[in-house]
């Protein structure tokens, strides 16, 4: 029966169309949060598209909140405290929050998605943290692992940062990698030099970011970064300054250096450079220009592991043997200690550095190790 | 078989760029669990658990830690770590980071070496994972207990 | 069926018929979220939605179209389409309104599609010839047996000593074992009520 056959498929599909126009439809009221506003600080209101994480919402909006895994919920960088309209806690962000953050409104801003008006609190310091467009003016070898890469900043075009500061650059796709990253890098250049700035990349084993970097990118390449953040710097004090830094741990060095020269700061300054052996030494040239300028600065590298061919009249062992031998000598407690390097290198040297009197509370480092 | 939303989302963190720049999986086209499963009936045809092999492993990269980056001598192997700045996210979405480091473990007699990172270690102790075939950094565990001289 | 009171048809549903101790429908998601009340109840409260309001409309699929178009054959492919969009449907009010909820279900939320008590109870609906009224209590009225069970069962899990239990019985096993005993204690509601 022709009529019944044309009936009934016009019938079912009718039905089905019906039921796939009622699914569109909901799905356009429902996951349509409409506008939502986030109000910070009591002050100011930003209005953002609703749906979006806390995070990427502010983030559309040039506040950038720490984050270390891009928003996947395991390096709880991106804590925030929101008063008003985050909704429940989420499984995902019980495991990352103690008692005292979940009775005081903190939350992971990450996995807290803006569906209706949010009250949150932000600390005024990461408001000075902005978006750069810059140019790579340089990229110099300065070991068979590191390079020197000089941004030229293009929008905005100075940056105003302090000695010992970092910014977060981000990667591009490249070979089978298809997203981006961000990573961190310390400020290599002095804080006076605001139109560009020196970064000092390591080249890190199946790394994403520093493997784009020492392969791929190019001169005149423009890249993205955030920036400045971070709290290492240096304090007040009458007391001597002991830095101790390796490999890439020389970037924030650098900066501090070039301030003390600046300023015309009186205290002693001694750095130790760790290293492997020989090829591994870079900047000697800007060491020896240092010890210069500065009223009373030694650098001091040591090689733990020397080549065979290696002419070396230096300290060798590891980094903490000269260091210890040096801050044996004289009563050490008004001194301050400035660590950059691998965590297990700083953990060694804190060690060294408590048991010859320098207290925690003078001790430095870069917190993002 | 079909996956969830959710598997999805795991397994694209194994894939190159999402954790590490190889990823995890080189050029298998297994389903993970599939290469967990397979490497487990390895290990128990040779009697030993998963614990034990990451044990070790745990072991030469604490002594090789021990010398600042420069090459530490354990027994019959030479190790090597570089321990970087920065974590890493586990790729089966646990929560928790783990720090990069690094190590190369040669036999000073044979002169082989392998490649291992405390990821590694995590992976093989937590979740039975040795990635992939073709990834630069798999560990097969019947070459690696015989390197490491579990074998019983 | 006529005559029989939508009320007596829903208390009936509930206790003496129990979609899920009496048919054993609903298995494997009744297995699967059992391990905690909270969420067992908020599976419990989305299957009853999804069966009151698809008992409701195929009900109307059945006699408006399927029937007078002489197609009753495609009923259970029918069916199947109106609960697979209504769970859609649910899917998104969940995550909307529950984020929590939605992320603790996971994959079961769209499992529901196929959880068997819901295409069960419509299409003994079709058998027993129910009037709309009496389809909507009856779906109404098993969803929230099934509510009751899943919860039941959810309290007793989250009681027991798993230690005391020996280890190859743990998980599924007493699951299965519990289950069995609930659905002994529901036959002494049978007889109450006669329902088909």
């Amino acid at each position: 029966m022709d009529n019944g056959i044309i009936a009934t498929v016009a019938a079912l599909s009718a039905l089905n169309g019906f039921l796939a126009w009622l699914l569109v439809l909901a799905e356009k009221w429902l996951a349509d949060y409409g506008e939502c506003t986030i109000r910070i600080n009591g002050e100011r209101s930003v209005r953002v598209r609703g749906g979006l994480s806390l995070l990427s919402a502010l983030a559309g909006e040039k506040i950038f909140l720490p984050s270390a895994c891009g928003g996947r919920g395991t390096c709880a960088f991106c804590k925030c405290k929101v008063t008003e309209g985050a909704g429940p806690l989420l499984p995902t962000e019980l495991p990352m929050l103690n008692k005292k953050e979940r009775a005081g409104h903190v939350r992971l801003s990450c996995q807290v998605k803006v569906k209706r008006d949010l009250s949150v609190e932000i600390p005024e310091s990461l408001f000075r943290i902005r978006e750069y467009q810059a140019e790579v003016g340089l990229i110099r070898d300065l070991t068979h692992d590191t390079k020197l890469i000089r941004l030229t900043l293009v929008d905005p075009s100075e940056i105003l940062f302090k000695p010992g500061q970092y910014i977060q650059l981000e990667s591009k796709p490249y070979e089978k990698i298809r997203q981006k990253v961000m990573r961190a890098y310390s400020v290599a250049s002095p804080s006076s030099e605001t139109k560009s700035l020196d970064l000092i990349i390591r080249l890190v084993p199946d790394g994403i970011c520093t493997t784009w970097v020492h392969r791929h990118l190019k001169q005149g390449e423009r890249v993205r970064f955030i920036g400045p953040m971070g709290d290492f710097c240096l304090h007040e004090g009458e007391g001597e300054i002991i830095l101790v830094a390796g490999g890439s741990g020389m970037a924030p060095m650098v900066s501090l250096l070039a301030e003390i020269r600046e300023k015309q700061i009186r205290r002693k300054v001694t750095y130790f450079f760790g290293a492997l052996a020989k090829r591994d030494l870079f900047y000697l040239d800007e060491m020896h220009t240092f010890e210069k300028d500065i009223q009373d600065f030694r650098f001091v590298p040591a090689l733990s592991s020397p080549a065979p061919d290696d002419v070396w009249n230096g300290e060798t062992g590891l980094i903490t043997t000269p260091l210890r031998s040096y801050l044996e000598k004289e009563n050490r407690a008004a001194a301050q200690g400035y660590l950059c390097g691998s965590p297990g290198m700083i953990q060694a040297c804190i060690k060294v550095m408590n048991a010859c009197g320098i207290s925690e509370d003078r001790i430095f480092f870069d917190p993002f190790s | 078989m079909k996956r969830t939303p959710d598997e999805q989302k795991i397994h694209g963190n194994f894939l190159p760029g999402a954790v590490t720049r190889d990823g995890f999986l080189g050029s298998d086209s297994r389903h993970i669990h599939d290469i967990v499963l397979e490497d487990s009936r390895t290990m128990e045809r040779l009697g030993l658990s998963a614990g034990e092999i990451a044990d070790r492993l745990q072991f030469f990269l604490d002594e090789g830690k021990k010398g600042l980056e420069a090459p530490v001598v354990s027994g019959a192997f030479t190790v090597h770590v570089e321990w970087h700045k920065g974590s890493l996210p586990c790729p089966f979405g646990e929560t928790g980071l783990h720090p990069k480091i690094m190590a190369r473990l040669c036999s000073n007699q044979t002169g082989r070496c392998i490649r291992f990172s405390q990821m590694n270690i995590h992976l093989i102790r937590r979740h039975g994972f040795f990635e992939g075939i073709g990834s630069p950094l798999r560990l097969d565990p019947e070459e690696l207990a015989a390197f490491l001289e579990l074998r019983k | 069926m006529k005559g029989l009171s939508p009320g007596i048809l829903f208390f009936a549903s509930i206790f003496t018929g129990n979609i899920l101790l009496t048919y054993f429908l609903g298995m494997c998601s009744f297995l699967a979220v059992s391990g905690k009340i909270r969420t067992a109840a908020g599976l419990g409260l989305a299957v009853t939605f999804v069966m009151a309001i698809t008992s409701a409309l195929n009900w109307a699929v059945y006699t408006y179209i399927l029937v007078p178009l002489g197609v009753a054959y495609l009923t259970t492919i029918v069916f199947i389409v109106v609960i697979a969009a209504v769970v859609q449907l649910l899917e998104m009010i969940v995550e909307r309104y529950s984020e929590g909820l939605y992320l603790n279900l996971g994959i079961f939320l769209p499992l529901i599609t196929v959880n068997c008590a819901i295409l069960g109870a419509a299409l003994f609906m079709v058998i027993r010839k129910y009037t709309f009224i009496q389809s909507v209590a009856f779906g109404t009225g098993s969803g929230i047996g099934w509510l009751l069970a899943i919860v039941a069962l959810a309290g007793i899990r989250e009681r027991i000593n798993e230690e005391k239990i020996p280890p190859a019985l743990r998980g599924p096993g007493i699951a299965l074992i519990i289950s069995g005993i609930m659905a002994m204690a529901f036959i002494g509601f049978s007889g109450m009520v006669q329902i088909q």
